[in-house]
């Protein structure tokens, strides 16, 4: 075996001969020893000297690979833009999907899609979920960086809204995966676990309660991941193993971050630089004797290091002074630990926040606000009220109304200018309230006599004509091949 | 083949029902009817071009064949001549010296049929279903243009197997126009490309769509001095848009207007609304007709910005029309269109009007 020898400032690498032909450059930064040498194919490990690291800082690694076989190199080329997924990815699925990306959406990948859109509407059996779950799985495998043209954000939200319905499902882990799924794809992911708590979505199933708790401890809130665990205990959700092995490891990360807490406060009895103290007095200069109010409550009179304990005294002395009660949140933790409420949810969350897109919607019904005849914008009637209390401060005052004569020609009470559409969920709720209303009031409805459930179901909609073609396919397939089997039954004979 | 030598053979369809004195909506508006219809839906309808004399009618259908047949000066048709594909047929077009007939179908190639010789050749190959196509004649080339759910625009060179150009679309073709130099294809998810052809053909411009709902059908309709100037969009929901590429003012000139809606001013019941299948220009007087799902076909003045005519309601939706090459004869398909989910396929003729 014949080595060849590279040299790079102050290491060494040793490659097989047979391996150059998959090569690996590494440029160090001038100064720094370099260090990090890709591992090309498994059966060619090179043989690496490594120098001692300690003056490693940062490293520009430049990779010029040719095409290997294997195709490794794509895949750390672009890790940084691959979303990660709970059960991991399949490796041939990512190479694949990553040097497919650069020539845009292959056909295969459009083919594929196309069928499993028209699956989604053609199909007839007990389970329709199924479909979409494998839909979505596969837009996840081969669209790794996510984004808008997987369409996946779309197809999470048609998924859970499509069977909030439907009883059978709520306890089904794959529905309740979605779910989940959906809820990490949108700002508010609490509210949507929230919401699932209300409507009895995934209440057995251990995956609820672990990412529920994963979310709280993302926000530090540790106490309310605890309560999470503990509803899932109660309502025995299964498997109660996993829950069990989840809690234990909360727990564990909880009591190492309380002790890594109290290890750095007695690390603060080495004797330190002097230094100017934070949250402490402030010495006045000068004659006058005035001293700005301090007010420090909870964990920041705590914090006050060393000598400096005895101002707290005078310091809590101060509080009578200030008008401003400073919220302690420590205080309420005597209040003891209260269940995750359970609030009256009128509709799911929103999905996205983005408040500025607007649906197809009808030409007629919309009137943009006139000047009346006396000079007064005529007023449009108040947006439909909301399902919670919105927070009111008490110093704010209602705007006094001045008195203005409102012409009675325009009313506008019952022919309602449509409140600004939003992409939201609840906003379609409110929509079909309204709609109901204005049967009532007799306006005039619209009412389309085609399938729109067909047309628009998955993630891209279709035409009739597809719908039709895929309604011939289906029937044809069978056809052709009962023929091909008669044809072989024939020759056979 | 010259006679439709199948195995439902002739007078499956239709006979002629003139002078039926009870109202019949089947063909209310007593128009002739086209004898040996195809067996299933008809997807679309061509007339034979200027060049060749008497008038021809193409259609292709759903049951996988494209017939043609020759409707003389009196109204009566005669059935000539009938080719099949693998596929439904989704669309289909005459050369412009009126000696082939180009055909597109779901078994996702086109076909040349030579009516001289009775041949049919496959010219274009796409990876999915082909929605539409259509003869292009420029001053240094012509070519077929082959539009698909595959999001590709094709051109052929009908000699060759490759195509002589290939443009990428963001979305699926779902109908399209040709008068050269101007192209429209509409796309899926209300996309809307227009292409000018001189030269070679190349994108012109995407334009936002005039209309809120998925589209459906478009056809071009020119000017006074015979330019291709702007098309009419129509859409699934009863609507058509009426758009000018250059015009001197868009927000005046640039209309839509509501076709094809049932209870006009009924309050009580909702409207319902049905999609526009077709639409085409007059060649002559420049009206344009639309049929929809309602059973309907009407005529409207795009200039005076109002509706001519409206005809009565057929029992089935109409799926196609077209104009014949002197605006003499205006034929309309009624046949199911899927637009509603269930019901059954009736034998569907294909009508013809004279003016």
């Amino acid at each position: 075996m014949w080595y060849s020898f590279a040299w790079f400032d102050l290491y060494l690498v040793r490659l097989p001969w047979h391996c150059l032909q998959t090569f690996c450059w590494v440029l160090p930064q001038r100064g720094t020893t370099a260090l990090k040498v890709k591992q090309l194919e498994q059966k060619d490990r090179p043989q690496l000297l490594q120098p001692s690291c300690e003056d490693i800082t940062t490293q520009q690694v430049v990779l010029i690979s040719t095409m290997a076989e294997g195709g490794d190199m794509e895949w750390e080329l672009s890790k940084e833009n691959i979303q990660p997924l709970r059960r991991g990815r399949a490796i041939s699925v990512l190479h694949e999907a990553l040097s497919l990306q650069q020539d845009g959406l292959s056909s295969a990948i459009n083919q594929q899609r196309q069928a499993f859109e028209s699956e989604l509407r053609m199909y007839d059996g007990d389970d329709p979920l199924d479909v979409w779950d494998r839909y979505i799985k596969w837009t996840e495998q081969t669209f790794p960086q996510g984004g808008k043209e997987s369409n996946l954000a779309t197809l999470l939200e048609r998924a859970v809204t499509r069977f909030t319905e439907e009883k059978k499902y709520h306890d089904d882990p794959r529905y309740v995966e979605l779910w989940i799924k959906f809820a990490e794809n949108c700002p508010e992911p609490l509210d949507i676990f929230r919401y699932m708590q209300a409507q009895g979505i995934g209440v057995t199933q251990a995956s609820l309660y672990i990412a529920w708790s994963e979310e709280y401890e993302n926000q530090g809130n540790c106490r309310k991941a605890d309560l999470v665990y503990q509803e899932g205990f109660k309502k025995c959700a299964e498997p109660h193993d996993k829950l069990l092995h989840f809690h234990k490891a909360l727990q564990a990360r909880v009591s190492r971050q309380v002790m890594m807490n109290v290890e750095e406060e007695d690390s603060d009895d080495e004797p330190k630089q002097p230094e100017r103290v934070s949250l402490a007095e402030l010495k006045h200069r000068g004659k006058k004797k005035a001293i700005a109010p301090i007010n420090r409550t909870g964990s920041a009179i705590r914090s006050i290091s060393g000598g400096m304990q005895s101002h707290s005294a005078p310091v809590l002395g101060n509080a009578s002074n200030s008008r401003l009660v400073v919220f302690d949140e420590n205080k309420t933790q005597s209040a003891g630990p209260s269940e995750p409420k359970l609030e009256a949810w009128a509709a799911p969350p929103t999905s996205r926040a983005k408040e500025n897109e607007r649906n197809p919607e009808k030409w007629c019904g919309v009137k943009v606000p006139q000047k009346s005849k006396f000079g007064h914008t005529v007023m449009a009637p108040p947006p439909p009220k909301p399902t919670f209390q919105p927070f009111v401060e008490e110093s704010d005052q209602p705007p006094t109304m001045t008195p203005c004569k409102i012409n009675p020609a325009v009313n506008t009470v019952l022919s309602a200018r449509k409140p600004h559409r939003e992409e939201t969920p609840l906003k379609r709720l409110q929509e079909h309230h309204q709609q109901q209303k204005e049967a009532e009031s007799g306006k005039l409805q619209e009412q389309s006599t085609y399938c729109k459930e067909l047309l628009l179901s998955g993630a891209t909609e279709f035409c009739f004509e597809e719908l039709r073609a895929e309604r011939y396919f289906k029937k044809v397939t069978p056809e052709v091949r009962g023929q091909k089997d008669q044809a072989c039954a024939s020759t056979s004979n | 083949m010259s006679l439709f030598g199948t195995t439902s053979g002739f007078g499956a369809g239709g006979t002629g029902v003139f002078g039926n004195a009870t109202t019949d909506s089947h063909n209310p508006m007593k128009d002739v009817e086209v004898t040996s219809p195809p067996d299933d839906s008809i997807s679309c309808l061509a007339f034979s071009p200027p060049t060749m004399p008497g008038n021809f009618l193409i259609g292709g259908s759903w049951a996988n064949d494209v017939r043609c047949w020759e409707v003389q000066d009196n109204g009566q048709t005669v059935p000539k001549a009938q080719q099949m594909h693998t596929g439904p047929v989704l669309d289909a077009c005459w050369s412009d010296d009126g000696s082939k007939v180009f055909t597109a179908s779901c078994d996702k190639t086109a076909k040349m049929w030579d009516l001289n010789s009775n041949q049919a050749l496959q010219i274009a190959q796409h990876d999915g279903p082909i929605k539409s196509i259509h003869w292009i004649k420029a001053p240094n080339y012509s070519c077929i243009m082959t539009g698909s759910w595959d999001k590709t625009l094709k051109f052929w060179d009908t000699r060759s197997p490759n195509p002589m150009m290939s443009l990428q679309m963001p979305e699926r073709c779902y109908c399209a126009d040709v008068v050269y130099p101007m192209a429209v294809v509409a796309t899926a998810e209300r996309g809307l490309i227009v292409y000018q052809l001189e030269n070679q053909p190349s994108e012109f411009r995407r334009i936002d769509s005039p209309l809120k709902h998925q589209h459906r059908c478009v056809a071009i309709f020119k000017d006074k001095q015979n330019k291709p100037t702007g098309f009419a969009l129509g859409s699934i929901e009863g609507r058509v848009a009426i758009h000018y590429i250059n015009p001197p003012n868009p927000a005046k000139d640039n209309f839509t207007f509501k076709c094809h809606r049932s209870n006009g001013t009924n309050t009580t019941t909702p409207q319902d609304i049905y999609a526009v299948n077709a639409i085409s220009f007059h060649p002559v007087h420049g009206t344009l007709s639309t049929v929809g799902s309602d059973g309907r076909f009407s005529f409207w003045d795009k200039d005076a910005r109002t509706k001519l005519k409206t005809s009565e309601q057929l029992d089935q939706p109409i799926t196609a029309c077209c104009f014949n090459h002197n605006g003499n004869i205006f034929a309309y398909a009624s046949s199911y269109d899927w637009s509603k989910v269930g019901g059954k396929v009736l034998a569907p003729p294909p009508k013809k009007k004279r003016f």
